[in-house]
This record gives structure tokens, C-alpha cells and sequence, in this order.
């Protein structure tokens, strides 16, 4: 954690815009807690569910006694319990992160904490995560709104630096964190082991996977120029080119296929891919961008 | 069309320079220096590297297209140094005049294959050539001959202008002489600065020695006489033939009209045609008057023969004659001719005498009175004014004097016997007896007809003529008939008398050529040719160019020439002769003065040498020492490409340069 203070991820108007906004989930899950979200169990909501026969030890209270008038038995009234919905958010920290301006990092992070601060306000169970976390150390929970600034200054403090491949973090989140809920995993997808693997563990999990890819536009259009010696940043892996108009609608034609075969692979297995680029502005990634996505509300 | 390579450096020089292309592939792999850039991830550049190696040696070629460019740079230095050159068609020198025959056989249609209309085209296009390949610095200059040189273009750099005047020579109908154009040339050729377009430019009296001769081009198809006169001095003459060797022309080379002899009456026009190639011509002769067709006749041409045809003309007097051969040949201007029935006009001729019985008889004959209209009178009417009046007056067209002298001369053709002009003109040498005629000069009209030398002078004095006098008569010492031009007029000169006189004071006779049947034949020429209407240019044969006389006219009225192509020309008549000089085409002029009567002459190429279209390329020309012949000293340039080569390795320097710098996606 840092002492200082860090410059806020969102700002009071974003936030502001972000306040009538809620989580979708294309599932329902079972919550921990009470909070506002229609959970499989029943409870003491509000709204009617079901009718279930009394047996001894029920709460005398929710006995349907216009039912028993008129039939001489007694049946329990069974109401909707709404609970609360977890929430991850999973960043790739890798080094690989830090290229583009803004940084795909910093789009990330500020989807991430747009989504967190979402839940936040809708006292969702918001949990968020890097892929270089061990098996053993789970982030901290945030819950509430007043958790706003634990978690904005717990995002700060993640630096793009972790060295880990897709797969390996994915599966230690999920060795991590055993509960169902939607999970949105923010990363550039470029692992040279594929990210075939990573994905399947989630799909595993059940849970609602949500995945932005996050490309910058130096990646989407490069402007390169010359003989060049292009330097991996994470595995120091060169490959010298020399720059002409073939190689780069070479280029273009393989980006396009990646991400075609990474849509389609998402789709395929229901989980929803959706693709960003680093330098879009945080108001239209809110309010136009995740909204289209269907992530939100 | 190889090139031929002359090397430029030695062999251990080209040893060094064949270790440059390795050293330059060597450095280039060794330093090639790329430039890292930190990415995000290689994987798709990876992946986007690996399909483009699956198909390409191009794609290797892409990537090293600077290197490319830098050993097809090396290659082009190479081959400059190799210096490759071709035979061109620039000519060795500095300073050319051109000059370009346009006389009427240039208009000969032979050199179809050539891809020109006419020689005169194919002419036009060589020196265009020539032109092109001048270097900077070379002055040419342009000369255009038929029977006289013109220049079209003075000595000049400029190759635009040398073109441009080589575009405006025009194919003239006239006959060949190249000695005016190698005069124009000779005297042109010296001066090394170049002059200004369009100024006069005077001729260097010396040449001077240090400076380089003058290459003389003569472009023509040989049609011309030698110039035995001429010294190349400073000029290296060459010759381009133009035409072809197998040229085929059937012409009219004279065409006239002239009464039969055994009926004065009636006129024949007689014509004569030749075939100018190995092959038998039937052409068809067509004779119109004033373009109504009169008569038309087949002629069978044998090869390389000629044929004379005659049409009789009954009744008519007067009239323009075409004579049009329908013929398919090269040369189509000779294929017309043209000829005029003057009509009869008899001459008003004065024979001053103090008594001559056979000249009087010869002027009394009846073919004598149909010419001229004769007059006698002794010698003192000459005194008389009335004789003086119609002498200024130019009443008569001939004066006879014999052994008398008028106070000055007439205005009129003279014809003297045993005295000479008064005026300082002609001498009268000293007195021979006896003499021999050793020449008579045949060619002149008053002695075609007459076969001399069977008849004997006792005396005889010897004349001299003055400037342009041509002598008719030769004895061993020297002339004894002359005939001389005056203004407008011909005076003859026999320098003996018909009637003498013995030591005793008796009359007798100074020659017995009045016994010869030539001595009436002459007299009748005589008055033919000074004494009567017609004059030497409507009788004679008139060829394009020359100037046309016309006598008679009346002083001070303008006339109105009507040229054949349909152009009026107004002309001052300021004598009694009209001379015109305008004759560029053939065909008949129409010459009217006032409400006077239109008088026609007709002017014809009639030259077997312009017909004759067959080239002879082992023809020689002789100018003066020099035998020189078509395709001799024929030494051109070889063309280099040198300097292409460099400006285009410049290119590529360029190209590379733009390319390295811009990095220019290929």
C-alpha cells in the first residue's frame, strides 16, 4: 500500500455518472451477504416467491393464514431473498500493460475501478485482483461505498511489473477465490502460450467472465519506419523487421485474425469478449462503452 | 546493334574496383544497424514474419532494396567507365553547312519505302537528323540550290531556328547547278563566331589557317554538273545521295510548235518523250489547246528510248498547247508541257545600203517577205530626221547597215556589215586576207540552221566584242562575226564586206558566199531572230527561274503578269522590254498591258537531267582536284552514352537518398 496519496481514479463527475449504474449478471448467484440483488434463496424480501408446507419450527410469521382459512392447512409464504453479488475484477499487471498513452494499464485500471465503484454503490462484494497475486494472498474486499477510497488507493498501488503468464494467473485467482459472481479480466491477451488455457479455468468456474481485451493504438495501427529490432518487454524475445507495406498489411491481417479468434473463442464458450482501445476516454468508456458491452446498466 | 566498349581504366584499376560490389554487400550486412524499440509483445509480429517468409524471395529483395539500389549504382558507374558507344549518325566537326538540293527531280516520288513523300522530304529529314546530333557549340549553316543558291539559314547555334528554316524549303520546278550554292558555301564557310540569326554576316577574305575546315553536306540526287572551277579550300565536302537507284520516269523533254516546211500555212506540234527506265511504257498523249482536249495519241516508249510525236494543227493560229502524258511515275512534273502559237506578227526591218545586188535579192525572196517587212534606203537617209525619229522611236526591228554608219545608235536590233557601232563598244582590229573560218559557234540561234566554212572571204577585218559578245565566226587570227547584247537589243557584226572594190575602182565581189545555199538560209534566220516580233524569250525555250523578255511592250503602263498557279503580279514597264522573273512554275503566264492583247509564254522544265530521276551511286562529282562520291568520307561519331549513364546513376542516388530518408514503403 502506498502512504502517499494518489491522484484519484475517477473523478466526482464520473462518479457521479457512475451512481445510476448497476452490474448486470447473466446469472443468478447465491450472495454471503444481504445486499440488493434477487439471490436463489429465499428470504425476506419484499417480493413473493413460492408456498411450501409448514413444518414444525418455522416462523410462525411468514404462515399464509388466508391459505389456512381456506384449506385448513398450513403453508408457509416464501419470499425472494436478495442478496449480494461478487464482484472480481482481474487486471494483467504485466509489463506488457505499460505501452500506449494512456497506457493500456491505466485504462485498466480506471474500467476496473468503474466497475468496482458500481458495485460499491449497489453494496455488491467487489474484489479486485492481478494475476501475479499468489494462490495464497486474496485481495482485499470492498463493500459499501464508503470502501471508494480503500480501493481506488488499492488499485494505485498495483504497478504494471508482474511477470506471470495468463494461465498461471488465472489459475491461482481461481485457487484464490472459490465463489461464483461476474469476474472481468482486463488484459491484452498477448501470452505467447495462448490464452486458450487461461480462459478454460475460468469457464470452469461458472461464473460470469466478462473479457476486455485492451490493445493500444500502437499495437492497433504501428507506425514503424526502417530496420527495426522490435524487443519483447517481458521475455527480451526480438525479431528484426524491416518496415514496408506488405509487413504492415501483414501485421494488420494478423491482428484482425487474433482478434477474431479470440471473440469467437469467448463467444463460443458464453463468455463475453469485448474489445478496447487504451486511449478511449474514460466518460465514453462508462457511459457509451460498457453500456453497449452489456456489462452495466 | 551491339555496343562496342572501350574501357577507360587499366586492368589493375578495374581489379580494384571488382573488390567494391563485395565490400559493399560485406559492409552492408555488417552495419546494418537496426533500430531497437521496446514492444509490448513480438507475438504477432512473430507470427506476421513467419507467413511473409513462406513466399519470398521478393520479400528478401524488399528488405533490401537500399542495397539494391546502391549495386545497381555501382553497375551503372561500371558501365560508364566501360564507356559503350554506337555507331551514330552525328557527324565529326564542329561546323557543318547543309546543303539541300530542291530542284525539281528532289520531287520525285522514289523514296516511298523511306517513309518520305518525296526526296526533298528525305532530304529535309536526314539534315533534321544531322541537326539533331550537333553538339553544343557546332554553327551550321543552311543552303537550299536548284540552278541557284539560296541561303535559308545564315550560320547559327540555334538548332531550333536551323529547324524550323530546314522546315520552310520548298521544292522549286527548276533544273540543277551547284556551283552558286559551293560559291555561297565557299564564301560563307569562314568566321568562327557564330552570327546572329537573320544578320548579315560578312564573309572572311582569308580563312584562317588555324581554324578547323567546315564539313560541307550536300544533300541531292546528283543531278548536276561537275565543278571543275570550284576549290573545296575549307570545306570537307560530303554527299548524301538521296533516291533510289531504280526510279522509273517517263518525260516530255522538248515540246514546240512550227510550221511544216511544204505548208507554211499550217502548224505541227512536235514532241519529244523519254523513258527513263528499263521497262517498255505505252503512255497515253494528250494535246489540249486553251484546255480543250484536241488530240490524243499512244506512244510505245522503248526502254531507256524516246519517241518524237507529231500533231498537226490545222487551222489554228494562235493558243496555249498542254501536252499531258497520263503515266504513273516518280516524277510528275515533267509529265506536262506546255508550248504557245504566238501569232504571226512580221518584223519591220530598214537595210541601208549604198547598193548590194545579192543581199537585196536574198531580201526580196518570198520566205524573207513572210518574216519581215523590209524597207530600203541609201546611206544618206540616214542623215535625215525622219530616220532619226524612227530610230528613237524604235520604229523598225532591224537596221541593216551595209558599209554605212549611222551618227548613233538606234533603238533597234543592228546587223553591220564590213563596219562596226559607232559607239566605243567594239574595236575593229586590223585587216586579214583570206582568212579560214576554223569555228563557227552552232549553238547560237542565228547559226543553227547554217552549215559554213564552203565559201571564201578575200578580206576580212578582225572584230572584238564588247563584254558578253559572243563571236559566230573564228578565223585562225581572231573573229570576223560577232554578235553582242545591247540594253535590250543584239548587235551583229560581220567584219567583211559582200562588195568591194579592185586597185582599179571596179566593183567586185569580196566573198562568194552569196553563191552558197547557206548565205539565203542565213539572211532568213537573220530576220527571224533580230527582225522580227519574237523575241529570244517567247521563242526560245523558257525554263523555270530564267527571266522571261518580252518586247514591244509600251513604256509606262503597268502590266499584269498572270502566273500559272493563278497569282496576278503588277509590274512597271518602264522600256519597250518586260523582263519577268517570277517563272517558278511551269505552265503558261498570261502577260496583258492595259486593254492591250494578252500575250502568253510558256516555261518548261524540258531537262533530261532533272528527268533522269535514276540515281547512279557510283556516280563521282569533281570539284575542282577533288573526285568525291556519295558515302565517301562518310565518318561519323560514335554515339557514347556516357553521360546517360552517369545521370542516371545519378537517379538512382537520388532514389536511394529519397528513400532512405523517407522511408518509403515499397
Amino acid at each position: 500500500m502506498p502512504v502517499e496519496s494518489p491522484p484519484p481514479i475517477l473523478s466526482p463527475a464520473l462518479l457521479a455518472q457512475l451512481e445510476r449504474l448497476e452490474l448486470v449478471s447473466r446469472k443468478i448467484y447465491r450472495g454471503q451477504m444481504k445486499g440488493e440483488r434477487r439471490s436463489p434463496r429465499k428470504g425476506q424480501s419484499v417480493e413473493f416467491a413460492d408456498f411450501r408446507s409448514y413444518v414444525p419450527g418455522d416462523d410462525i410469521r411468514f404462515i399464509d393464514w388466508n391459505t389456512y382459512a381456506r384449506l385448513e392447512k398450513l403453508f408457509l409464504k416464501l419470499f425472494l431473498e436478495e442478496e449480494d453479488l461478487h464482484f472480481y475484477a482481474l487486471l494483467d499487471a504485466s509489463p506488457s500493460m505499460d505501452f500506449g498513452s494512456p497506457t493500456k494499464f491505466e485504462f485498466a485500471r480506471q474500467l476496473a475501478a468503474s466497475l468496482g465503484f458500481i458495485g460499491l454503490v449497489r453494496s455488491d462484494r467487489v474484489r479486485i485482483e492481478t494475476l501475479g497475486q499468489s494462490a495464497r494472498a486474496p485481495g482485499p474486499v470492498f463493500r459499501g461505498r464508503r470502501s471508494l477510497t480503500r480501493m481506488q488507493s488499492h488499485l494505485s498501488g498495483i504497478e504494471p511489473v508482474e511477470k506471470v503468464s495468463l494461465a498461471a494467473g488465472v489459475r491461482n485467482f481461481s485457487l484464490r477465490n472459490s465463489g461464483r459472481g461476474i469476474l472481468v479480466l482486463i488484459t491484452d491477451l498477448m501470452d505467447k502460450e495462448g490464452y486458450e488455457a487461461a480462459l478454460r479455468y475460468l469457464i470452469a468456474r461458472q461464473m460470469d467472465v466478462y473479457v476486455v481485451q485492451v490493445l493500444s493504438a500502437e499495437e492497433m495501427e504501428p507506425e514503424l519506419r526502417g530496420d527495426m529490432r522490435l524487443v519483447d518487454c517481458e521475455d527480451d524475445d526480438f525479431t528484426e523487421i524491416t518496415t514496408s507495406a506488405p509487413l504492415l498489411a501483414r501485421y494488420q491481417r494478423t491482428l484482425a485474425e487474433f482478434i477474431n479468434q479470440a471473440r469467437e473463442f469467448c463467444n463460443r464458450r458464453g463468455v463475453a469478449y469485448s474489445l478496447a482501445r487504451s486511449d478511449l476516454a474514460v466518460e465514453q468508456l462508462v457511459a457509451g462503452y460498457l453500456r453497449k458491452q452489456g456489462l452495466v446498466r | 546493334m551491339w555496343p562496342q566498349w572501350t574501357s577507360m581504366l587499366p586492368l589493375w584499376q578495374w581489379l580494384i574496383l571488382a573488390a567494391i560490389p563485395p565490400a559493399i554487400i560485406a559492409l552492408y550486412f555488417l552495419k546494418l544497424r537496426r533500430q531497437p524499440l521496446l514492444v509490448p509483445s513480438t507475438y504477432l509480429w512473430r507470427k506476421s514474419i513467419e507467413d511473409l517468409h513462406v513466399n519470398s524471395f521478393w520479400q528478401r529483395l524488399r528488405r533490401n532494396l537500399l542495397l539494391l539500389l546502391q549495386l545497381l549504382l555501382l553497375l551503372l558507374l561500371f558501365l560508364a567507365l566501360l564507356n559503350p558507344t554506337w555507331q551514330g549518325s552525328q557527324l565529326s566537326g564542329h561546323r557543318f553547312i547543309y546543303l539541300v538540293d530542291n530542284s525539281a527531280s528532289m520531287s520525285a516520288t522514289d523514296v516511298k519505302n523511306q517513309d518520305a513523300s518525296t526526296r526533298l522530304d528525305l532530304a529535309k529529314r536526314r539534315v533534321a537528323e544531322l541537326i539533331d546530333g550537333m553538339k553544343p557549340g557546332d554553327v551550321a549553316m543552311l543552303i537550299s540550290f536548284s540552278d541557284t543558291g539560296y541561303v535559308v539559314q545564315e550560320r547559327t547555334e540555334n538548332k531550333r531556328e536551323l529547324k524550323r528554316q530546314l522546315q520552310a524549303i520548298q521544292p522549286t520546278q527548276r533544273t540543277t547547278s551547284i556551283k552558286e550554292a559551293l560559291r555561297l558555301a565557299t564564301g560563307l564557310a569562314h568566321g568562327n563566331r557564330p552570327a546572329r540569326t537573320g544578320s548579315p554576316e560578312k564573309p572572311a577574305a582569308v580563312p584562317d589557317a588555324t581554324e578547323e575546315p567546315a564539313t560541307l553536306l550536300v544533300l541531292s540526287d546528283f543531278r548536276f554538273d561537275d565543278a571543275p572551277d570550284f576549290s573545296a579550300g575549307h570545306l570537307l565536302p560530303k554527299l548524301i545521295l538521296i533516291g533510289s537507284p531504280d526510279a522509273r520516269n517517263v518525260a516530255i523533254t522538248s515540246f514546240a510548235a512550227r510550221r511544216y516546211e511544204d505548208k507554211p500555212q499550217d502548224l505541227e506540234a512536235v514532241a519529244r518523250m523519254d523513258n527513263f527506265s528499263d521497262q517498255e511504257r505505252k503512255v497515253a498523249a494528250e494535246l489540249s489547246l486553251d484546255g480543250r482536249l484536241i488530240d490524243s495519241r499512244e506512244v510505245t516508249l522503248p526502254p531507256q528510248g524516246q519517241q518524237t510525236v507529231a500533231f498537226p494543227l490545222a487551222n489554228i493560229d494562235t493558243g496555249a498547247l498542254t501536252l499531258r502524258i497520263d503515266v504513273q511515275d516518280d516524277l510528275a512534273i515533267d509529265n506536262t508541257a506546255y508550248t504557245v502559237i504566238q501569232p504571226p506578227r512580221r518584223g519591220r526591218v530598214l537595210f541601208v545600203s549604198p547598193g548590194s545586188k545579192e543581199w537585196e535579192k536574198a531580201l526580196r525572196t518570198g520566205e524573207a517577205g513572210k518574216v519581215g517587212n523590209v524597207t530600203r534606203q541609201g546611206p544618206q537617209y540616214l542623215l535625215t530626221d525622219e530616220y532619226q525619229r524612227h530610230a528613237d522611236a524604235g520604229e523598225w526591228d532591224l537596221i541593216i547597215y551595209d558599209r554605212c554608219t549611222p551618227k548613233k545608235m538606234p533603238r533597234a536590233n543592228t546587223f553591220w556589215i564590213g563596219r562596226i557601232p559607232p559607239d566605243e563598244q567594239w574595236k575593229k582590229g586590223e585587216r586579214v586576207e583570206v582568212p579560214t573560218i576554223i569555228d563557227t559557234e552552232r549553238t547560237h540561234p542565228l547559226m543553227q540552221k547554217i552549215e559554213v566554212g564552203d565559201f571564201i572571204i578575200a578580206e576580212a577585218a578582225l572584230l572584238k566584242p564588247p563584254p558578253g559578245g559572243v563571236s559566230l565566226f573564228d578565223a585562225a587570227e581572231g573573229s570576223i562575226f560577232a554578235v553582242a547584247p545591247r540594253e535590250s537589243f543584239q548587235d551583229a557584226v560581220l567584219g567583211f564586206e559582200f562588195d568591194g572594190v579592185n586597185a582599179k575602182g571596179e566593183p567586185v565581189n569580196n566573198t562568194n558566199w552569196p553563191l552558197r545555199s547557206s548565205f539565203p538560209l542565213f539572211v532568213h534566220e537573220l530576220l527571224l531572230f533580230l527582225g522580227s516580233g519574237i523575241t529570244v524569250g517567247e521563242a526560245d525555250v523558257l525554263r523555270p527561274g530564267r527571266a522571261a523578255e518580252l518586247k514591244s511592250m509600251t513604256a509606262g503602263v503597268t502590266a499584269q503578269v498572270r502566273t500559272p498557279g493563278g497569282r496576278t503580279v503588277s509590274l512597271p514597264v518602264s522600256g519597250e522590254t518586260l523582263s519577268f522573273t517570277g517563272t517558278d512554275e511551269v505552265g503558261v503566264y498570261e502577260v496583258q498591258q492595259g486593254p492591250g492583247p494578252v500575250r502568253q509564254f510558256a516555261v518548261n522544265l524540258f531537262s533530261p537531267a532533272e528527268s533522269e530521276v535514276r540515281t547512279r551511286p557510283e556516280q563521282r562529282f569533281h570539284a575542282g582536284d577533288a573526285t568525291i562520291s556519295p558515302g565517301e568520307n562518310w565518318e561519323t561519331v560514335r554515339v557514347s552514352i556516357f553521360k546517360a549513364l552517369l545521370l542516371l546513376a545519378l537517379a538512382v542516388l537520388m532514389v536511394e537518398w529519397y528513400i532512405y530518408n523517407r522511408r518509403v514503403y515499397v
